[in-house]
């Protein structure tokens, strides 16, 4: 009784601070100084910086004109087309190994028991800071010319081992699948959970086996994920900086080395090529997450068809 | 049967995964204990290289660097933040879908991008703009932005803050100050998680501090890095050390978001019962 009455005076009167609120909020605007630093922030750290970039890679240096020359240049200069291609392709590649393994390595974690899927999640989240420099040196010792692996591999005469050169696209590739690994399957964890117990019992109970199962209820529920986590882990790969660098330096055409290079070189800085190819760079993340988001449509609108 | 056969499989691939992604970290940690690995097995067992870098004076330098420059973006990014979410929670709800949009691109901007784009506006200017470290400083604010500002809304959508201020009002708190009294503390735990993270991100930055900082700033990264070409076994000393750093943060945050399961729910309950007074 008591509780209902302090309950309606102090709805009532929530009302009136409400009110109290709005008048205040009408008086003066003085608490949008709150918003200030928020802003200055944004527009000097966020906003200018890439607008001037993307339209700078529409200038010509020093004059100052309109052009698409610095986006032609990409193309017409070997270096920088293998740039394009390199990264696009080791993304590629890292990606969809790393989606893969991820696949079976949440799957894994989903059918496990309590203690299994907390000891491997916490593997999983400590080696996710391994990356960068030290990741690079320590797969240098591990497989470099004088590592660890070629010494084991010259010992027992395995030839594949003795002559791995790290310093390759392959090198490159395995060095990045390290990273997708825990951040691929992390992110695929979730995702399972939303697989109900009640779907596998119906397509056993209909007279489907697993394999079935797995093709026409599991990949399609979990196409979203699939697709969202492949474009997170391109991206990832697209712009990783660091690993490639204390891997290879400038020695392998890659877009995020070749960007930099642009502008923090010792000889000329390009900043107009190097914001093209930065743009470029960019182009290539949201296609990727444009075209995931297409197929996943397409898929929605054929399984709708089925429906009918 | 077909159960215990799939639990075997399901072993086998995290044991598999696990040992993949334990190899190069513990290697790294046996190369630093040795003198040699030149044949099969290492040689001449020794903490020799643990020694010379403690007793280094030159490698305190950059870590103390690293931890500054790690925290001071992270404090000043959540400050900012929280002073934003201020006008947005009491004021203008609706902006809230922008604040969203402004928080969320530098995610998708990963860091080349961010850091090429903020040194080629600002290199050329005149000083505030064109130091350094200010520059690295508002670099890693807007890098770590997203996380902060998941954390800071996560934990605002756990405790009803219109419900709060609305009440600290009525004991005759104005706006802001109800914000800052009764909201913000109640936010500290659930921001802590992020605030590690963020740490932890920077902590291991090299992108932006090699491309921003360069020699202005060495850090452990660029320390780590420059000793690459010197020392096998000091760099993986160096780069144990630095791990060992790193789990030190995440175990922080892992014991935070243990305690934070509990105290959410206790936060709750103390918000209803701040209401129905």
């Amino acid at each position: 009784m008591l509780n209902e009455q302090a309950l309606a005076s102090a709805n009532q009167s929530s009302i009136q601070t409400l009110q109290r609120f709005n008048g205040f909020r009408a008086k003066r605007r003085t608490y949008l100084l709150a918003l200030l630093p928020f802003i200055v922030l944004i527009i000097t750290y966020e906003l200018a910086p890439l607008m001037t970039m993307v339209i700078r890679s529409f200038l010509t240096p020093k004059t100052g004109e309109f052009t698409f020359a610095n986006y032609a240049a990409i193309f017409q200069k070997k270096l920088y087309r293998d740039a394009v291609f390199n990264s696009l392709s080791l993304s590629l590649f890292s990606a969809g190994i790393g989606i893969v393994i991820a696949f079976f390595g949440a799957k894994a974690i989903y059918e496990s028991t309590l203690k299994r899927r907390n000891t491997f999640m916490s593997i999983l989240n400590m080696t996710s800071n391994f990356a960068g420099v030290p990741l690079a040196f320590s797969y240098i010792i591990l497989l470099g010319n004088a590592g660890v692996l070629i010494h084991l591999g010259r010992h027992f005469g395995i030839s594949f081992l003795e002559n791995y050169n790290l310093y390759s696209f392959s090198g490159l590739v395995l060095v990045y699948v390290y990273f997708q690994i825990p951040l691929g399957t992390m992110l695929m964890v979730p995702a399972f959970q939303g697989l109900k117990q009640e779907w596998r019992e119906a397509v056993s109970l209909l007279g489907g086996g697993s394999v079935r199962y797995w093709f026409k209820v599991g990949l399609p529920v979990l196409l979203p994920s699939l697709l969202g986590t492949f474009s997170v882990l391109f991206s990832n790969a697209v712009a990783a900086y660091a690993t490639a660098y204390a891997l290879l330096g400038g020695n392998f055409s890659l877009l995020p080395i070749r960007i930099s290079e642009q502008f923090v070189g010792d000889v000329l800085q390009r900043k107009e090529f190097g914001s093209a190819l930065a743009v470029m760079l960019m182009v290539l993340m949201v296609g990727v997450t444009i075209l995931s988001n297409w197929l996943l449509k397409r898929a929605g609108q054929q399984r709708s068809t089925y429906g009918k | 049967m077909a159960n215990r056969g799939k639990q075997k499989l399901n072993l086998t691939i995290m044991v598999l995964l696990s040992a993949y992604l334990i190899l190069p970290l513990g290697l790294t940690f046996l190369y630093s204990l040795f003198q040699e690995w030149t044949s099969m097995l290492p040689t001449g067992f020794t903490l020799r290289y643990y020694v010379d870098l403690f007793q280094d004076p030159g490698f305190y330098l950059p870590i103390l660097r690293t931890l500054i420059i790690s925290t001071v973006p992270v404090l000043l990014c959540t400050a900012i933040t929280i002073l934003a979410m201020y006008v947005i929670v009491v004021h203008h709800p609706k902006w809230q879908k922008y604040m969203q949009i402004f928080c969320t691109i530098p995610y998708s901007l990963q860091g080349v991008i961010l850091a090429i784009s903020i040194l080629a506006l600002y290199s050329g200017l005149p000083l505030p703009f064109s130091d350094r470290i200010a520059m690295l400083v508002c670099t890693y604010c807007i890098l770590i932005l997203p996380y902060i500002y998941r954390g800071i809304q996560n934990s605002l959508n756990a405790i009803n803050a219109r419900q709060l201020i609305e009440a600290a009002m009525l004991l005759g708190y104005k706006p802001l100050a109800a914000y800052l009294r009764v909201v913000v503390p109640n936010l500290l735990s659930g921001i802590t998680v992020s605030f590690l993270l963020s740490v932890s991100l920077l902590f291991g930055d090299f992108v932006v501090v090699n491309i921003i900082g360069g020699s202005y700033y060495p850090t452990a990264q660029m320390y780590l890095y420059k000793m690459m070409f010197r020392s096998g076994q000091q760099t993986s000393a160096m780069i144990v050390i630095l791990f060992a750093l790193t789990l030190l943060i995440s175990a922080g945050v892992l014991v935070l978001q243990q305690r934070n399961k509990k105290s959410v729910a206790h936060k709750q309950e103390v918000a209803d019962g701040f209401h129905t007074i």
